[in-house]
């Protein structure tokens, strides 16, 4: 039996239909992560999936906003898509790849910046 | 959420676009990173809450200024969006928190 | 003096609600005081960051002003509670400040 069929409660069930809805128009590169971000992220939820539910919003806000930028999803997730996750849902590891975010935060911007100065 | 709210949202949310490509090109890059880096973080208020329309007044002004995003906030851009949401707890931090609660305490 | 950003950690937010508390005014006036001080590297952005997070914890009112150039800029004044989380921090200011230069006139 698999996740999805565990689930109960209409209102979650709507909530994750919506998510497919919003998966269903971003690009096929961006649907892959979403399924390995999903992947990483549902065996860390309690039976109704509802405390993970922000934490899937986020992710998905994350994925149409880079989308709708024109960016890789490579670009914005990195190849790490499980430290990715972890990270997503705080706790071990966390820490570290926040570290990372940040470290990346500053180089692009520093590169990007470089650029544009000619 | 009705459809309206959605619709709404979305009107609101490409108003808040429009006021960020209308920024020089080194505050719109900035901009563009810190978002990306504050929706990976995820401060619960982030989506709705006003501290990315706050960000985009902050620049407004350093542009009337004829200041220079590097400038205004200095090159550890990371430690800018930290500062910004010092204290605001994130989706991660709220999970973290329901995985701790007693079993049977937590809600449903 | 180079270097004190580590240093005036914690210190910097009590030393903006004193600037606040003296008179109503905004995020660049606030920089221009510290650095006149001879806090030269307080950056724009570090003054707005801990102006957010004194508008969120309710330790400020905040009125929007036109301003002659640009947007209109947010001026902040303190409310009841800023005034008492600015005799807080004059309290513990006095007691680490007096107990560091105990320290230092007790070197032999």
């Amino acid at each position: 039996m698999n996740f999805w069929e565990t689930i109960t409660g209409s209102d979650i069930t709507r909530e994750w239909k919506a998510f497919e809805t919003r998966a269903a128009t971003l690009p096929d590169d961006y649907r892959v992560a979403w399924e390995q971000i999903k992947g990483h992220l549902l065996p860390r939820a309690d039976f109704t999936g509802r405390n993970l539910m922000p934490i899937l919003d986020a992710a998905m806000g994350l994925l149409e906003q880079a989308a709708a930028d024109g960016q890789r999803v490579g670009e914005v997730l990195g190849d790490d898509i499980a430290g990715f996750a972890a990270a997503l849902a705080g706790g071990e590891g966390a820490r570290t790849y926040r570290d990372r975010w940040r470290e990346q935060l500053n180089r692009n911007v520093a590169r990007r910046l470089s650029r544009l100065g000619g | 959420m009705s459809i309206h709210d959605i619709i709404e949202g979305k009107k609101q949310w490409r108003a808040h676009l429009a006021r960020v490509k209308a920024l020089p090109p080194d505050y719109r890059i900035v901009y563009k990173e810190m978002q990306k880096y504050l929706f990976k973080v995820g401060p619960v208020d982030l989506p709705d809450g006003p501290l990315l329309p706050g960000i985009v007044d902050f620049f407004e002004e350093g542009v009337a200024a004829g200041k220079g995003v590097v400038e205004l906030i200095g090159t550890d851009v990371a430690a800018f969006c930290d500062g910004l949401i010092e204290g605001s707890p994130t989706y991660a931090d709220l999970y973290q928190e329901s995985l701790s609660e007693k079993p049977g305490t937590a809600e449903r | 003096m180079d270097d004190l950003t580590e240093m005036l950690k914690g210190t910097l937010e009590g030393c903006v609600l004193e600037i606040i508390g003296s008179e109503e005014t905004y995020g660049y006036a606030i920089t221009r005081r510290l650095n006149d001080l001879g806090f030269a590297d307080v950056i724009e952005g570090t003054v707005y960051t801990i102006l957010l997070r004194l508008e969120r914890n309710g330790l400020v009112q905040v009125t929007k002003r036109p301003s002659e150039v640009g947007p209109p800029r947010k001026f902040y004044a303190l409310n009841e509670a800023g005034r008492d989380e600015l005799a807080k921090f004059w309290a513990k200011w006095q007691y680490v400040s007096t107990r560091i230069d105990r320290l230092k006139e007790g070197r032999r």
